[in-house]
């Protein structure tokens, strides 16, 4: 069976919410068991006393990448049907700010804290409820927005050729950083002072 | 524990370097057979010579009015205006670029329609937007617009009107609607053709 | 590690955890062609309840029309069903590793109230961020370096960098 099975047919539109629920509940399930319903575990990366969110965030895209790479290279999916979120350069780098400022005072990202109600933690419930507003206020305020938020298009771009680089060349200079990093990860947590949580 | 993190490296790196090593895969993006039937069956590929006309009149820079016969044939007669790309050099560099300009109007023309579809085709299942087939073709620009016959003062106004319009275009192509007159004609109007087709080369943002 | 996993302290070791967080966004692409997401169910769902409340202001507007269509409500929606999925998934996971507690979770140094206060505004700022960047940490950074898109890893790097940042300033909250 080729891949993607739904944009191919072979699965039937009537399918994608069974499946999106399924998903869900896999990436939820991971998650948690992760330790991502906890926001003082979450911040530990910033503070190099618990790595976790380093960890498994750069393991599952990495997991995922090299299982695309070779599904696609096998011939069993193909990877240029997948949906590619275009790029906007200035709304990416000022919304990741933002987003950045938001996880250092929230603690969660969407995901995490879906996970942290998920178990009951207050704090999760009202980071979920203040994503509402910012969605609504961002909405309202869409004409302030509305020029940054267009600006800079680049399509449905791909990092490897905007550096000029091959897919192959920079999949292993990703995965070899990673490794790198984990390592470069555990010598940090030894070096730090455990924070009790 | 450092065992396995040790075991799950080393696989890291083979997988890694597999990458590495492995051939750059091509990815057919031809449409599927049953999506091109669907836009075959559209009736909006096709405009018709009137509105291809009033286009070339007003020398809609967006236009571009493309003869898919021989070049011999095109030397012959042509509509004044176009350019010629033979069906069988369609796929070269300097015509797929112009296929590939965004937000030009490709509009293929033959002596009938048959040459004009084949091209139409050919470009749409490599993925060019933007293409068009001129209804009826040569022979049916020639008779409508160059041999317009006037209609009788009972027709419509709307009749009347059409054949004004068609008469003042050959007019503006050929002088007095002469067709020898038009062949001296047709040289100064190749002049306009070629500096279109370089505007059109300018703006195209890389095409395929 | 404690052998006993039932009193909210094991988690799973963070590797395994990424490989099967990979192998779900894999199974995602592979299944749906496209990958994970979160802050796009919330947007859906102000996007329904605002054109529930008031329809002509959302079909004026020019950021909500552009999620509206005649024919099915932008609620019946992949992403909102995944994540429906994530909280019936945490919920599991949670009864499993015996993590089930209403709590508040904060450094000793700060007041319950001030977490709150703080989660708030992380939460707006968080929301509108991930407007402007067409989605957050698992629909634009995770899914998009899957894939390798330019937005993903920029949105990413952006993200990690100025969390890092701003941690420090708000370091208090945490440690």
């Amino acid at each position: 069976m080729t891949g993607p099975l739904i944009p191919m047919n072979i699965i039937p539109e009537a399918w994608n919410n069974v499946i999106a629920l399924l998903i869900g509940i896999g990436f939820g399930f991971t998650l948690e068991a992760s330790g991502f319903s906890s926001s003082r575990k979450i911040m530990g990366t910033f503070f190099g006393y618990d790595f976790v969110v380093l960890r498994v965030f750069f393991t599952a895209a990495l997991t995922a990448m090299t299982g695309i790479i070779y599904f696609d290279f096998m011939g069993w999916m193909d990877a240029s049907m997948l949906y590619i979120n275009p790029f906007y350069v200035s709304p990416a780098i000022i919304g990741g700010l933002v987003m950045g400022a938001g996880f250092a005072l929230g603690g969660f990202c969407p995901g995490t804290s879906f996970c942290g109600i998920a178990i009951g933690k207050i704090d999760a419930m009202v980071f979920a409820g203040g994503l509402f507003v910012g969605i609504f206020f961002f909405s309202e305020a869409y004409s302030l927005f509305e020029s940054l938020y267009n600006s800079g298009n680049m399509g449905d771009a791909l990092i490897f050729d905007m550096l000029g680089m091959s897919k192959a060349v920079f999949a292993f200079l990703l995965i070899m950083a990673a490794i790198g990093m984990f390592y470069g990860a555990t010598f940090i947590e030894k070096l730090v002072k455990k924070v009790e949580y | 524990m450092n065992k396995n993190y040790l075991i799950l490296t080393i696989l890291a790196l083979i997988l890694g370097f597999g990458i590495l090593f492995m051939p750059d895969i091509k990815h057919n993006n031809e449409i599927k057979p049953e999506k091109l039937l669907l836009m075959v069956d559209e009736p909006s590929r096709f405009l018709s010579s009137d509105v291809i006309t009033d286009r070339l009149v007003k020398k809609d820079p967006a236009l571009v009015l493309i003869d898919v016969r021989s070049a011999a044939e095109f030397k012959t007669f042509a509509i004044p205006g176009s350019i010629n790309i033979p069906l069988d050099s369609l796929l070269e560099t300097s015509s797929l670029e112009i296929m590939g300009t965004k937000d030009l109007d490709k509009v293929f023309y033959s002596n009938a329609d048959v040459a004009a579809d084949q091209a139409w085709i050919i470009c749409k299942r490599m993925g060019f937007e933007t293409i068009y087939v001129m209804q009826g073709g040569l022979n049916n620009w020639f008779n409508t617009i160059v041999k317009a016959e006037k209609p009788a003062d009972t027709e419509p106004i709307e009749t009347v009107e059409l054949y004004q319009f068609r008469k003042g275009a050959s007019q503006y192509f050929y002088g007095n609607g002469d067709s020898t007159a038009g062949q001296s004609q047709q040289n100064t109007q190749k002049k306009t053709t070629i500096l279109m087709k370089k505007e059109a080369g300018a703006s195209s943002g890389g095409g395929c | 590690m404690k052998m006993n996993k039932r009193d909210g302290t094991f988690y799973i070791n963070p590797y395994l955890g990424g490989i099967l967080l990979g192998l779900v966004l894999f199974a995602s692409y592979y299944i749906t062609g496209r990958g994970l997401g979160a802050s796009g169910a919330v947007k859906n769902t102000v996007v329904t309840a605002v054109h529930s409340v008031a329809p002509t202001h959302a079909e004026k507007s020019g950021y909500y029309s552009k999620f509206l269509s005649d024919d099915d409500s932008p609620m019946n929606n992949w992403l909102v069903f995944e994540v429906m999925g994530v909280v019936i998934g945490g919920f599991l996971s949670g009864i499993i590793y015996g993590r089930m507690k209403l709590k508040v979770e904060h450094s000793p140094k700060i007041t319950d109230n001030k977490r709150l206060i703080a989660a708030a505004v992380g939460g707006i700022l968080f929301g509108i961020g991930s407007q402007l960047a067409r989605g957050c940490t698992s629909g634009a950074a995770l899914s998009g370096m899957a894939v390798l898109s330019a937005s993903g890893i920029i949105t990413m790097l952006a993200i990690f960098g100025s969390a890092y940042f701003f941690s420090w300033i708000f370091k208090k909250l945490w440690i």
